[in-house]
């Protein structure tokens, strides 16, 4: 059974080509906006495009976590804190060591620019040959996911909650204001 | 799709994401360019995870974005803490630990 190397549909290459660009475009606009409020509304954009290319790769669940949790939740607490610092920039970049960072994305952009040539060479060694039809029934549907949580890694499940609740208590800490020396520590 | 078109996606999103972590002088927005790195390494295991169809790639997707959510939490936290000092979250002038 060779599913592996079935042509994607016309649906299929419109769906992600439209969902690749918005995701890129959106990008590019969330790093060069210099109201805060804008680059969100544009990150907003780019996670839901991301969410739908999670769904083309048949990852149900994960697709709908991204727009619960990423673009909902976790967009929301960086629109309050964009409400509490707002003020926008007049020089959004930075000009102390320039030649330096602009050397490291340089640079980086060269190393990306080799590594995307190689996944282009090896395309069609079968990790990278991804089909339109997946691979068992239910890959990446709630069930299989929730049942792979709680049996290999209850452990690092767990520990994550820790590490949420850690944050949460650490967020409030930091973001509280600054007590004063004469009220008497009461707070 | 074929997964090598994937992979590119989340190689040019991590690039943009890097761009703007390296290149911004605003914590709020170096902290927006995080997220969209931590989106392009989402994108690359759910690829990855489909062309070996194995699971376990989405179960680390998941714990990234438990991360992401503690991560920006915490951030937000220090940007919203910096702001109140200082009224500025310019990065290349913050120098509180070292005095």
């Amino acid at each position: 059974m060779n599913l592996a190397h079935v042509a994607p549909t016309l649906l299929e290459k419109i769906a992600f080509f439209v969902l690749a660009a918005g995701a890129l475009g959106g990008a590019l606009v969330t790093i060069t906006r210099k109201s805060a409020v804008a680059a969100l509304i544009a990150l907003i954009g780019t996670l839901c495009a991301t969410a739908g290319l999670y769904a083309t790769l048949s990852a149900h669940f994960l697709a709908v976590l991204q727009v619960l949790v990423y673009a909902g939740a976790i967009m929301v607490l960086f629109i309050f804190a964009a409400m509490m610092v707002s003020h926008d920039e007049e020089h959004p970049i930075a000009l102390r060591g320039l030649f330096l960072r602009t050397a490291g994305v340089l640079s980086i952009g060269y190393l990306f620019y080799r590594i995307a040539w190689l996944v282009v060479r090896e395309r069609t060694i079968d990790v990278l040959a991804a089909a339109s039809t997946p691979p068992i029934p239910d890959f990446g549907n709630v069930a299989s996911i929730g049942r792979l949580l709680f049996s290999d890694f209850l452990f690092p499940f767990e520990a994550i909650s820790l590490l949420l609740l850690a944050a949460v208590v650490g967020g409030v800490v930091l973001a509280r204001p600054p007590r004063t020396r004469n009220d008497g520590g009461a707070t | 799709m074929p997964g090598h078109l994937y992979i590119l996606v989340s190689l040019a999103l991590f690039f943009i994401g890097t761009t703007g972590v390296l290149m911004r002088r605003n914590a709020l927005f170096v902290l927006m360019s995080l997220e969209l790195q931590l989106a392009a390494g989402s994108l690359a295991l759910l690829a990855f995870s489909r062309g070996l169809g194995d699971q376990r790639g989405h179960v680390v997707a998941f714990f990234v974005m438990a991360l992401a959510a503690a991560e920006a939490a915490i951030g937000l936290g220090i940007v919203v803490s910096i702001y109140r000092l200082r009224a500025k979250i310019d990065l290349a002038t913050i120098d509180e630990l070292r005095n």
